[in-house]
């Protein structure tokens, strides 16, 4: 456990983005980490920290991230976001990771990473 | 109720305004913090304010939240003008929604939002009049956690 609260944005970002835009909060402690692509689940079950996996790249994203204190949203697939919604990342602080990874892949290898 | 609010604000909410959605539940978990209210009531309010908000701007013209802090409690009113729910208790079953296919493909409608009010607050009242709009009335108990 000592370990993996070790984990920050940016070790993540390191590891699986090939582009980080947004917010720069790089130095939170990633907690935990979820799939999902339907904006309400994530706000209900969303716990301070995660990090946030998804397909969606509109701007909304980012206040559900903010509201739901996670710390940072991993788009995959190469799913580029929305200018506004990279505007709104900046302001809520939310950094933005790119991949073009899947989002099975992503999960598989921020488990790896010790993320848990 | 009677006692007055330690702190009181309205915050708009535009109709079918994707891309703005969140910013009135960003204001009003603003306006809590300032207020000194607990991390845990925030984090309910944020919730359960955002759902409100969100069904706001799928489905209704118009509409805003006003928010009263008060010593022992957070009370929310959402108020829209738009068509109302015809079938409130039909709304309430979870994965029931009315959202647009639209909606549904960026990720809303996902018939999470009123299930998900209630269970982040203590108290709610759904008043909707049909062809007119709706009116949500919450409360959450400071100090109080997520029921279920």
């Amino acid at each position: 456990m000592a370990e993996s609260a070790l984990i920050t944005v940016a070790d993540v970002a390191r590891e699986l983005a090939t582009q980080v835009t947004g917010g720069e909060a790089l130095q939170t402690p990633v907690t935990g980490a979820q799939v999902c692509d339907l904006l309400s689940h994530v706000m209900a079950r969303g716990r301070e920290g995660q990090v946030w996996i998804t397909i969606q790249t509109h701007p909304n994203i980012v206040a559900v991230a903010a509201l739901a204190r996670l710390s940072a949203i991993v788009l995959a697939h190469g799913m580029q976001p929305e200018e506004e919604t990279v505007m709104r990342a900046e302001d809520e602080g939310i950094p933005l990771l790119l991949s073009e990874d899947s989002a099975y892949t992503l999960a598989g290898r921020l488990y790896l990473l010790g993320v848990r | 109720m009677g006692d007055a609010p330690l702190a009181y604000h309205e915050f708009p909410i535009l109709g079918r305004a994707y891309f703005l959605g969140g910013r009135a539940s960003t204001s009003v978990k603003r306006v809590l913090g300032e207020a000194g209210v607990d991390e845990g009531t925030i984090q309910r309010v944020a919730v359960a304010c955002y759902e409100a908000e969100m069904n706001v701007v799928l489905h209704a013209r118009s509409g805003y939240v006003a928010v009263s802090v008060y010593a022992d409690r957070v009370e929310l009113v959402v108020r829209d003008q738009g068509p109302g729910i015809e079938d409130v208790d039909l709304a309430m079953t979870p994965g029931w929604s009315s959202a647009s296919e639209e909606a549904r493909s960026l990720g809303f409608g996902a018939g999470m939002g009123l299930p998900n009010i209630k269970q982040h607050s203590d108290a709610m009242r759904v008043e909707s009049t049909p062809g007119a709009g709706v009116c949500l009335l919450l409360t959450f108990q400071r100090g109080g956690t997520a029921h279920g």
